[in-house]
């Protein structure tokens, strides 16, 4: 054996004895080992999740929640497409359950929690201290003001702000709002067209505005942070969001803000048209509704008994005041499909959705 | 703890010390030279007229290659990166197919079923960058677009899109870009001519 061959013999032995001392030590001070709970959630339910997952494991400790959060429809995909085990998954729209995973990877869905857009922003915003609901609009179209909301084809608070103006224009009785506010920041101006009460806006396939009137961001992350250093004066969101990061808002009417079931079919009036189709598994058109979460567990979970342990928790007193407690507005539990829950959730949940 | 379940962790021990040992054995020496590795994809790149032309990964990795530092972050400000990342640029395999014009848009297809569309001016590399750990909006240097094969020297695992994926880098790694444009196994590029929709 030449001389480097030897060394380098010498240097795996070596190697193969710290490994071995390294594993026997891990071995001596073995814990018994949590069962992992793997849930993936909706971007807008980052703060109330985290709160859960601290609860949840205080009362259970023997399970490790791991969190993952995505957009809704691409922590679905990540299921349904990319073929990803999870054991909990809760979505910003509780419709895109049935929608996109029945009936191979779920049969029921419970509506757990709600929300509603707003116009949030600080107290270094232009006009910080005249906005109210009754003038955001012109506040927002004064050319000295910047104001920012996500792109609606990453985000649903995105195409949920293409609804909100179209429905204050019809709420306020003022046809320039959506030209005013959105398409003449456009080049070429963003298209809407409205016939017998029903508006729909059709969103280009690159849509970026034209000067620094408007900011549109992929996602919460970037606006919060604009409007945090004045990038922005305001920025359409989910009112729970604003709450969660210490902001000011503007509370809309409940017949514009997505809030409201009684307005749902006002709220249907309004259709946002995507340029193009992002995912092959979910069309290109949205339409207004109010804004209900979902939860269910998958048919592939790999620890489903587990994942109907966390929903039980969610769903529960305790689960509610945890989302209460960072101001995620929870409803009383409804499911869909009400023969389809477990078992163990028939006790949190006996109200099926009204439709 | 039980005598009997000793034994069984034992013996996984056992078992893994004589995989690291291996491992570490076959690394070291590296007896085989390195592998070559055979990657079966084929790249479908359609012209604005709807002309096609199909390259396999080893055609396209044949190409003038471009690279650079890159890292994106998720919808929810999960970081990822930056990273060397080693590809072709997006503008090169547009120019295969007669090229990309201001009035074009491309489209960027994956086998999962998901479609980006990115504007002519983002193909050469017009995006925003933003501070890792604040998200607050930074300067950068120039950007480009490429269609990356390798990050930080080796072929990309499935996870990060194997074997093809869309990155924006340029020679500094102090910035991010947003995640949605980092489209991961990409088996399709279209230039297109988009409609004008507006109904003026």
């Amino acid at each position: 054996m030449e001389l480097d061959q030897m060394i380098k013999t010498k240097h795996i032995i070596t190697l193969t004895l710290m490994a071995a001392v390294v594993l026997s030590t891990a071995g001596l001070f073995h814990e018994p080992e949590k069962a992992q709970l793997k849930v993936i959630y909706a971007g807008s339910l980052i703060i109330p999740f985290e709160e859960m997952e601290k609860a949840f494991e205080d009362e259970h400790p023997n399970a490790d929640v791991l969190l993952e959060g995505h957009g809704s429809i691409q922590a679905i995909r990540r299921i349904t497409e990319i073929h990803e085990e999870y054991d909990v998954i809760a979505v910003a729209d509780d419709s895109l359950v049935p929608d996109m995973m029945y009936p191979d990877y779920a049969d029921w869905c419970v509506r757990f929690a709600q929300n509603q857009m707003v116009i949030a922003y600080t107290n270094a915003s232009l006009y910080a201290d005249k906005i109210n609901d009754l003038n955001w609009y012109e506040i927002l179209a004064r050319p000295d003001v910047k104001f920012g909301f996500s792109n609606p084809f990453f985000d649903a608070c995105g195409y949920r702000t293409l609804m909100v103006v179209p429905l204050a224009e019809h709420y306020y009785e003022n046809r320039t709002i959506f030209e005013d506010l959105i398409a003449c920041n456009f080049d070429p101006r963003i298209p809407i067209i409205e016939e017998d009460g029903v508006y729909t806006v059709f969103v280009p396939e690159v849509f970026e505005p034209q000067g620094d009137k408007i900011a549109v961001r992929g996602g919460s992350v970037q606006l919060l942070a604009l409007l945090e250093y004045g990038g922005i004066d305001y920025v359409f969101a989910y009112k729970s969001v604003a709450q969660q990061h210490g902001l000011r808002y503007v509370e809309l009417p409940a017949e514009i803000d997505l809030r409201a079931r009684e307005y749902g079919d006002s709220y249907g009036k309004v259709t946002v048209n995507l340029g193009f189709q992002r995912f092959s598994s979910v069309g290109i058109e949205r339409q207004g509704k109010p804004i209900f979460y979902g939860i269910t567990v998958p048919k592939n979970a790999p620890n489903p008994e587990l994942g109907v342990e966390f929903v039980n928790f969610v769903l529960s007193e305790e689960g509610q005041n945890v989302l209460r407690s960072v101001n995620q507005p929870s409803i009383p539990p409804e499911a869909d499909e009400l023969d389809k829950i477990p078992e163990e959730l028939r006790a949190v949940v006996y109200k099926e959705i009204e439709t | 703890m039980s005598e009997s379940s000793r034994v069984p962790r034992l013996a996984l021990i056992a078992v893994a010390v004589v995989c690291i040992a291996g491992i570490a054995a076959v690394a070291y020496l590296n007896p085989f030279g390195e592998p070559e590795e055979t990657i079966d994809w084929n790249l479908t790149l359609i012209s604005s007229s709807g002309e096609e032309k199909v390259l396999t990964f080893d055609e396209l990795k044949a190409m003038p290659s471009h690279e650079g530092y890159g890292g994106f972050f998720t919808t929810v400000g999960v970081v990822n990166g930056p990273y060397k990342c080693k590809g072709v640029l997006v503008k090169d395999l547009c120019d295969l197919v007669g090229g990309i014009n201001a009035s074009n848009t491309i489209w960027v297809s994956a086998s999962d079923g998901y479609l980006m569309a990115l504007s002519y001016d983002q193909v050469n590399g017009d995006f925003r960058t933003f501070d890792p750990v604040t998200f607050r909006e930074a300067p950068h240097e120039e950007l480009k677009m490429i269609l990356m094969y390798e990050k930080d020297g080796a072929f990309l695992s499935d996870y990060d899109g194997r074997p093809l994926r869309i990155a924006i880098v340029s020679t500094k790694h102090d910035y991010l870009t947003e995640g949605h444009n980092w489209v991961k196994w990409v088996d399709r590029i279209e230039v297109r001519t988009p409609t004008n929709t507006s109904l003026t």
